[in-house]
């Protein structure tokens, strides 16, 4: 059971956080893709990084490499960072205006406080 | 020719007399009475003088009063409007030229005046104090670092997601005290992060 409308308070929170620096984000579940909190949501989006951690996380099992942690990030052109947070059966997008956010503050503060609060929101 | 008669005299009562007469005389210039009155009239000597003037050593030049910090206050929930509130209050009450916050990758969450380059100096830092730390009785929470022409300083505080680092770079280190302000203020900032 997933409570939305605390998704939705932590979506509003990282969008505070990085206020402009923060283009857009997706909250769903891994299983069928369904988004269940965002702002600018992004389906395509959706669906390619469903189907980028699932190769990803095989390929590293297959490796015999250690499994995918709390996040990875994709440095991308026109100064844009993709960011993929793991929340176990949910998965999050965030697209980055590297110019406008700061990466201390994404990784340090932002993606911790997103992993806590969805984490809440799972076990309410 | 007989001798004068001083028969009419007795001599006894003569004696007696010369005898009083020569005692009263050596009591009067008595050495003890003399110095009485000689001690009673330096007294009055010594009250009109004027009483010497004492040498004072030449008055020190004041030390510069320490300069009273308020206290950092946060008004907002936002980790990025408290950063930058911490780095303004840094700017604004410590002598330094510029100030960051960063965690302990070195990455910088909020900085003024000084380039990510520096500030990325702090993750290596941290790193090499946490061996330090194993030393019993040995904090290593703060210090300073010469860097070129400026020095920073800076201190540490941890919290469940990690260390966060407040920096200040200037001319000079800053005090003990100052140190003590930060660290202050930067565990205040923190309970909002």
């Amino acid at each position: 059971m997933i409570e939305t409308k605390a998704l939705d308070l932590a979506v509003q929170d990282l969008r505070n956080i990085l206020r402009d620096g923060l283009i857009a984000t997706d909250i769903w579940d891994r299983t069928d893709g369904l988004s269940l909190a965002g702002h600018n949501q992004q389906p395509v989006a959706v669906a390619l990084f469903t189907r980028i951690t699932a190769e990803l996380e095989s390929s590293l099992t297959d490796s015999n490499f250690p499994p995918l942690g709390r996040y990875y990030l994709l440095d991308m052109g026109g100064n844009h960072t993709a960011v993929v947070i793991n929340h176990g059966t949910l998965l999050q997008g965030m697209l980055v205006d590297n110019r406008r956010a700061n990466l201390g503050i994404l990784i340090s503060v932002a993606i911790p406080r997103m992993i806590e609060a969805v984490q809440r929101a799972k076990t309410r | 020719m007989t001798a004068r008669s001083v028969s009419w005299t007795d001599p006894k009562s003569i004696a007696l007399l010369l005898e009083r007469a020569s005692g009263s005389s050596r009591g009067a210039r008595s050495p003890a009475a003399a110095g009485t009155r000689g001690s009673a009239r330096s007294t009055t000597v010594e009250r009109a003088r004027p009483a010497p003037v004492e040498a004072r050593p030449p008055a020190a030049p004041k030390a510069p009063e320490p300069k009273v910090v308020p206290k950092l206050e946060q008004a907002s929930d936002n980790p990025s409007d408290r950063l930058d509130t911490l780095v303004a209050w840094t700017l604004d009450h410590q002598p330094c030229t510029g100030a960051f916050v960063a965690d302990d990758n070195g990455l910088t969450l909020a900085a003024h005046g000084i380039s990510e380059a520096h500030v990325s100096l702090v993750g290596p830092l941290l790193s090499a104090l946490v061996s330090i730390r194993s030393i019993p009785g040995i904090n290593a929470t703060a210090g300073a670092l010469l860097l070129g022409e400026n020095i920073m300083s800076w201190v540490e505080a941890r919290t469940e997601r990690g260390g966060f680092c407040l920096g200040a770079v200037g001319p000079e280190p800053l005090s003990a005290l100052a140190l003590e302000q930060l660290k202050e203020a930067l565990e205040l900032t923190l309970q909002g992060l």
